[in-house]
């Protein structure tokens, strides 16, 4: 069980897809911060302590590599996991933490999300 | 001889006055005054001169006009040399005629009249200086005309030279289509003789579904004298079809009248061949974009049911059979995930190429099937003669073999030989350096009506068991490391074997990985 005091911020700006895999997290134990844009996710991270942020690559405005580059920026201390259903990967992916599909399942998602935060934290 | 050569005149007389008096005559004349005082004297001059006329007395001592007229006449080069005759006594017809028949041509009495000596002697001297001409044109004449006709033969020469060494075939027809020659190379390629060819023989070297088409298009070209083109298929001797394109021009001459056909058919079965390919990689390609758009938009909605599934099925309102069902839709909904990863397969895990060892990604493969080849009852050969260290990303490689040796325990299911090796080859040719791998098995084999298709997107021997993408990706997997992948199934006394072979260009330095030679393990 992660440490309940972890805080997700998830990005999508398709509601169904945010909502379920905002359930997912919560039942993996996670806090979840939910908001459908780059900008939406900038405002929040301005304004509150979040541990990770999971957005979608594909967005109207920005994309997941363009909010990753702003967030390593300003908060290079906070993870940034990208998942998408896109073909090709964006050339600048290695600017998030982890680039990963999302049919790779709900299991595999919480997995990487562990592995991310074990990373960070040691 | 230029117009205005001056001829020689040959006066012959044994009283030298008489000489002087005709040299006095015929000075304005302005030609060539040669005097001679005997018959014999002259004759020397003759053989030594080309003399136009000769002036002679009739009587002289010695030997007289007649009997001079006589010999000269036996010259073969002095018989058409005019001869005038000056006779000092009245000469009957009858010794005018005798003279006539020595060759004389004319006769002046004496007195000599001045003015018709100049006028008769320039009659003759014109006359000859004409003839001169008219030969000296003939001759040269006579030397354009043999100078023409080598050059003809050289031509000719020439243009068989050069309609034997183009790599075209070549022939040539009269104005209504016979054919009238063809070139070697046409002889080479179809193996026939001219025999065998002629009026409507050549018919039978074209493609049945052709034939029709290009006698017609030929025919109409014989009927108006336009050019004609076409392109198809023509038989070699070896019974294998090539295609050709193939053009009649007509060739005209001076006048404009249309005197042969000149055509020529150029083999262009290598292009059709590429372009045909290029067709099919493009088809390919915009498949593969398809696909990689209707997976993106699939994507996403599948996540979300799968997520929504997930939940469910763990939600503690829902009794055993309910969450049966949810347990149900979740393993399908695996599946389809499945076919869109693989149709994403273009995924990465890691995002840089790193260095591989092309062996130990098998091996984790075979291991992983270990199963299956206990299942199965298939022996393993494995002849590890490199490390194959490449710069590559593993999971794709994996993606290959995982495949590959998949494909190969599928053809083996009541056991059988799985023969994998690697090996790093030098570079040879125009292709580099590089690691091929071969994974062969002694399974059912390849239909050879399935072995165009082998490749291609949705094409699958497995039925409900595949998803015809596996060889396919792979096979995009490998093009992009600029390398190939190829087969062979061949089938012998009711056992087949299957070979699949892949080359990775670009191998790295060897290293003693502690991966040589390993063998047997199963």
């Amino acid at each position: 069980m992660p440490d309940s005091k972890v805080v997700i911020l998830c990005v999508d700006d398709e509601p169904n897809s945010l909502v379920l895999r905002k359930l997912v997290l919560q039942k993996a134990g996670y806090e979840v911060v939910t908001t459908n844009s780059a900008l939406g996710a900038l405002d929040v991270l301005a304004s509150r302590q979040i541990d990770l942020v999971l957005s979608d690559q594909l967005m109207p405005g920005q994309t997941g590599t363009e909010l990753a580059r702003q967030i390593k920026d300003r908060w290079p201390s906070i993870p940034v996991i990208l998942i998408s259903g896109v073909n090709e990967i964006p050339p600048d992916a290695t600017i998030a933490d982890l680039f990963m599909s999302k049919v790779e399942g709900p299991v595999m998602m919480c997995q990487n999300i562990s592995d991310v935060l074990v990373k960070y934290r040691s | 001889m230029s117009v205005n050569h001056k001829v020689n005149i040959l006066m012959v007389d044994d009283q030298p006055a008489k000489l002087l008096s005709y040299d006095a005559i015929l000075t304005e004349l302005g030609e060539n005054l040669i005097k001679a005082s005997s018959g014999r004297e002259a004759l020397e001059v003759l053989l030594k001169t080309d003399v136009a006329v000769v002036l002679m007395d009739v009587s002289m001592p010695e030997m007289d006009g007649f009997e001079m007229a006589e010999i000269i006449r036996q010259h073969p080069r002095f018989q058409k040399t005019a001869i005038i005759f000056i006779s000092g006594v009245h000469l009957t017809d009858l010794d005018k005629l005798k003279g006539y028949q020595r060759g004389a041509v004319d006769y002046i009495s004496v007195p000599v009249v001045p003015e018709v000596l100049r006028a008769k002697v320039s009659v003759f001297a014109e006359l000859h200086r004409k003839r001169r001409q008219l030969e000296a044109l003939n001759h040269e004449l006579e030397q354009r005309v043999l100078d023409r006709t080598e050059e003809l033969q050289e031509s000719e020469t020439r243009f068989r030279t050069l309609a034997n060494s183009i790599p075209q075939l070549a022939w040539m027809a009269d104005p209504g289509g016979a054919t009238l020659w063809y070139n070697q190379r046409w002889y080479d390629y179809t193996g026939t003789t001219f025999d065998d060819v002629q009026g409507s023989g050549w018919h039978k070297l074209h493609h049945p579904e052709h034939v029709e088409r290009v006698v017609q298009g030929l025919q109409r070209s014989w009927d108006t004298g336009e050019a004609w083109e076409d392109t198809f298929p023509l038989l070699g001797k070896d019974g294998e079809y090539r295609w050709f394109l193939s053009r009649a021009v007509p060739v005209f001459d001076s006048h404009g009248k249309l005197t042969r056909w000149f055509g020529t058919c150029t083999d262009v079965s290598r292009q059709m061949a590429a372009e045909e390919a290029l067709r099919k990689t493009e088809r390919l390609a915009a498949m593969g974009r398809v696909a990689g758009i209707i997976a993106h938009e699939i994507n996403n909605p599948l996540e979300a049911i799968t997520n929504a599934f997930y939940l469910l099925e763990a939600h503690p309102s829902l009794d055993e059979e309910a969450r049966a069902y949810a347990r149900m839709a979740s393993e399908e909904l695996a599946r389809i995930s499945h076919i869109t990863r693989q149709s994403l397969s273009f995924y990465r895990e890691s995002q840089q190429a790193v260095p591989v060892s092309v062996a130990r990604v098998l091996d984790d493969v075979l291991e992983l099937q270990g199963r299956h080849f206990r299942i199965n009852g298939v022996e393993l050969d494995k002849e590890y003669k490199s490390s194959g260290l490449i710069l590559a990303y593993p999971a794709e490689l994996k993606q290959v073999f995982l495949n590959l040796v998949g494909n190969a325990l599928q053809a083996m299911p009541t056991g059988g030989r799985l023969r994998v090796t690697v090996r790093e080859t030098a570079e040879r040719g125009n292709l580099p350096r590089g690691i091929r791998i071969s994974v062969c098995d002694t399974g059912t084999g390849i239909r050879p009506e399935d072995a165009k298709r082998l490749f291609e997107p949705f094409f699958t021997t497995k039925s409900t068991k595949g998803t015809g993408l596996g060889l396919w990706i792979s096979k995009g997997i490998v093009q992009k490391y600029d390398g190939t992948i190829k087969f062979r199934s061949v089938r012998m006394n009711g056992s087949s074997a299957t070979c699949f072979s892949v080359f990775i260009p670009g191998a790295m330095a060897a290293q003693s990985a502690g991966l040589t030679t390993l063998s047997g393990a199963s």
